[in-house]
Parts: C-alpha cells; structure tokens; sequence
C-alpha cells in the first residue's frame, strides 16, 4: 500500500508526517513521531494501555487507523500536563501509589480524565465500571480507582 | 487517499463500493475489524470508512417506532434518555458490549454485522499456520468438529440479541433503492457467510416497533467486561402477551423462540432452545457449561416473564 503525506494536530501542534493507510495511531505517535508515552501493549484492544483523546474522547490507539484522526485534534499523555504540574489524576495515581511498573498508566491517566468531566460525581462503582478496559497486573487495581476518586473530589472542588 | 476511503454520503460510499467490486472492507466503528487486519482474516485492499456519514448517526422516535441510524455509537446509545426510559433491553444489551471506551467507537451496525467468531478462527496467522487452516479461513475442512463440512462459527453480536427479542426491522440501501425486512432474515445460518448483506448495500438503520412491557437480559462470558460473549439470552413480553427469547452466542445466527405467552412452558422453551441451538466446542467456556447454562438462564428468564 502507498504512503501518503498526512498532518496531524498532536498536543497543538502540527506534524506532517508519512503514513500508510492500514496503520494504527498508536504505532505512528510511537514509531514514527516519538510520542512514546502511550504504551502499546496487547495491540488488539483489549488491555486499554493505548488510550488517546481524539477531539475530546478517549480512542484506543491500536484500533483507531491514523488517516481517520486527519483534521482532528489528539491529545497524547504527553499533552496533558508538564512536569511540575500534574493533572490531579496524575497527581493522586502519584500519592496514592497507583502505578508500579507504569506501563499501564498513561492509558489509566487517559481513560480517567475524560470519565471525570463527563461524570463528575462518579461513585467507586462507576469509576470501577469506566476502567473496567484498562487492565493493570501490579496494583491489584484497588490504588488506582482510590486516585481517580480524590482526583474527582478536588476536580469537583 | 488512495487505498483508504472516508465518503461523506451514502450514496459516495455505494459508488466507491462499485468501484472496487467486493475487494473492500467497510470500517465502521472498526474497533473489531481492525483486529482481523491485524491477524491477516481480512485482506481486501481497500478500506471504506464510514465515521464521517453523519446522516447515519441518529436516535429518533417516529411515532410508535424507534429508529436508531447505523453509525450511532454503543456509547451514544446507553446515554440517550429516550432509550434509557422506553428501551432499557437495548441499553442494557449495549451495555454489556466491550469496554467504555471501545462502545465510544463501535456502532451499532457494526455490532450487528460483527463476523461470526470461533475459537479455531479467531487466532494470528501464526496459529492458525501451525494447526492448518478451517473451513472459515482457507482450509477445506472444521476443525471445531474434527472434519465436518460445514462451519459453526458463533454469531456473537449482543445488541442483535435485543434487537430480534424486539422484533426490530433493518433498512438498508441498495442501488436500485432502500429495502426494509426483519432482522431475522438478515442472518444466515451459516458460521462462514452470518448475514446476506451484499457488497452492493449497505445498512443504514434499525426501526424498533415494539416496546416490551417485561424484559429479561443476561450474558454469560468470563470476564464482566470486554469479552464477547458465550451466551447471550434476551427475552421481551408485549402487551399482547406474546413471548420472544433470543438466544445468541450458541449458534451460527441467534436463535427466536416467539409464541403467545399462556401456550409455553419452561419445558417446551428449554426443549426449542436446545434444539434450535448448534453448540459446538468452539468457546473457552466448555460445551458442557454452556449448554447447562441455556437451562439456567431459561429458568431464570421465564421466572421474570411469569
């Protein structure tokens, strides 16, 4: 299949990059932009690790074929704060020891802040429902949802 | 783009269809296709996208009837408050499919029009290189059934489950114009070809007629999320008192039990259903579970219907 030059709105700013068009989002921000925050990890949809904003909602990077996201703003893990200050999902996953080897969390960081602005007043049991797509195997998940409620709380404040 | 296609209108996606006569994959949500790319079961060279047919993304209520356009997202779908207050089977059917964030992507039609899955299929080029091919795929014989010549692929698609216990009505576009039938007769009862849909139509929205004055909805898989689904009943009671259970994940296509309430009894409806059902060992749920829990399920369902 022939390439084809494509541009990409990615955290405000404009890349022209060379894509074919049966490739996903996740390996073009990865492997041809260098946008290694987001993780790929099953590449079939399954472990949530890949999760992007496209125009506001969350997508999943291994799923989401790159032409389609033409003319449409992404935001990756790297757009989403700077260093000194984090998003208070970020924040609370920091606090709250909800990351261990990490890979799982750009994708957790991801999914949790648009479920946040759309259910702000989320109880355990929903936000437990709203991650049920990103899969973790070190913190036994009770951490991670622990951080996504006190991020709600002071979002909510 | 040369090869990947992002029509605007139906009738650009029909004549860029025509162009390349059955060598194209119509991507919808694409959040299930884009996996059989991935494993080499779908190698059309040519893609059709169609998340830009907004006209096809609609939830409307025309007088009796519920009419949900075939690009509407799960997502859209379990939010919509029309839905939730007049049709919470469909809501709960969509519910139960995938992952929050996948039901952002996938749609409607695309969950009805998901491929039939088997566990001998549904596998990398590599696996299914190293076992040789089935039926489905390239080879000439199941291998589900150790060499039988017909496939039993599962149809796994939890909102036609609703949707057939809802006696729905698909329209879909073809050249000559739009055609309206049940959802029943779009699905074949074949594990390789699930639905008659041609590469010259394409299906454009579901009209719902009915709403059910019971319902019932249960889907058995191995995980609360994600996974599809290894049975999936759903039943509705109407105001004439007339019964539809819809079995799925059993068989190649789902399966409608429908007959006026006072007339069935569990055991006529566990016997039909065990009947109609081709269960073979084709999920990671072992045949014998799957079977028992029709029973279960059934039992289950008619005590809600009573």
């Amino acid at each position: 299949m022939k390439s084809k030059i494509t541009k990409l709105s990615i955290n405000g700013f404009e890349h022209i990059v060379l894509v074919n068009p049966d490739e996903t989002l996740v390996f073009t921000l990865r492997e041809r932009l260098n946008f290694t925050g987001t993780k790929k990890c099953c590449d079939e949809g399954t472990c949530g690790s890949c999760t992007i904003l496209v125009d506001g909602i969350p997508v999943l990077g291994c799923l989401t074929p790159t032409v389609r996201c033409v003319g449409k703003t992404i935001i990756t893990i790297e757009g989403i704060s700077s260093k000194e200050d984090l998003h208070p999902v970020q924040k609370y996953l920091v606090k709250n020891g909800g990351l261990q080897c990490g890979f799982c969390t750009p994708g957790v960081v991801m999914t949790a802040i648009p479920f946040l602005d759309e259910h702000p007043n989320a109880n355990r049991e929903k936000i437990k429902e709203g991650l049920s797509g990103n899969l973790c195997r070190c913190t036994g998940y009770k951490k991670i949802i622990d951080a996504v409620e006190n991020a709600g709380k002071e979002l909510k404040v | 783009m040369e090869y990947y296609h992002i029509p605007s209108s139906v009738e650009e996606t029909l004549s860029i269809a025509d162009n390349y006569s059955g060598n194209y994959t119509y991507f919808a949500g694409g959040t299930d296709i884009q996996i059989y790319r991935k494993q080499k079961l779908d190698t059309h060279d040519h893609i059709i996208d169609l998340s830009r047919l907004d006209e096809l993304k609609s939830i409307t209520v025309n007088k009796d009837h519920l009419h949900l356009g075939a690009m509407t997202t799960l997502d859209d779908i379990i939010s919509s408050d029309i839905i939730n207050s007049n049709y919470p089977l469909i809501s709960e059917a969509a519910k139960s499919v995938a992952t929050p964030v996948i039901r952002k992507t996938a749609t409607i039609g695309g969950n009805l029009l998901v491929n039939n899955r088997c566990i001998f299929y549904n596998q990398s080029k590599e696996w299914r290189d190293s076992i040789g091919s089935c039926l489905k795929d390239k080879g000439d014989i199941c291998q589900v059934t150790g060499g039988n010549k017909s496939c039993y692929a599962r149809n796994v698609s939890d909102t036609a489950t609703a949707l057939v216990a809802l006696e729905s009505e698909i329209i879909f576009l073809t050249p000559s114009g739009s055609i309206q039938k049940p959802l029943t007769e779009l699905y074949l009862p074949c594990g390789i070809k699930s639905n008659e849909l041609d590469e010259h139509s394409i299906l454009t929205g579901i009209t719902i007629p009915i709403k059910a004055e019971k319902w019932w909805y249960r889907k058995l898989r191995l995980r609360k999320t994600l996974d599809f689904t290894s049975l999936t009943v759903a039943a509705t009671v109407d105001s004439d008192r007339i019964a539809r259970i819809c079995l799925n994940g059993v068989s190649m296509s789902p399966v409608l039990i429908k007959e006026a309430l006072k007339s069935l009894t569990l055991e006529s409806l566990i016997k039909q259903a065990r009947k109609n059902c081709k269960t073979v060992e084709n999920d990671l749920m072992p045949l014998k579970y799957r079977r028992e829990m029709i029973n279960v399920y059934l039992k289950e369902c008619w005590e809600t219907l009573h």
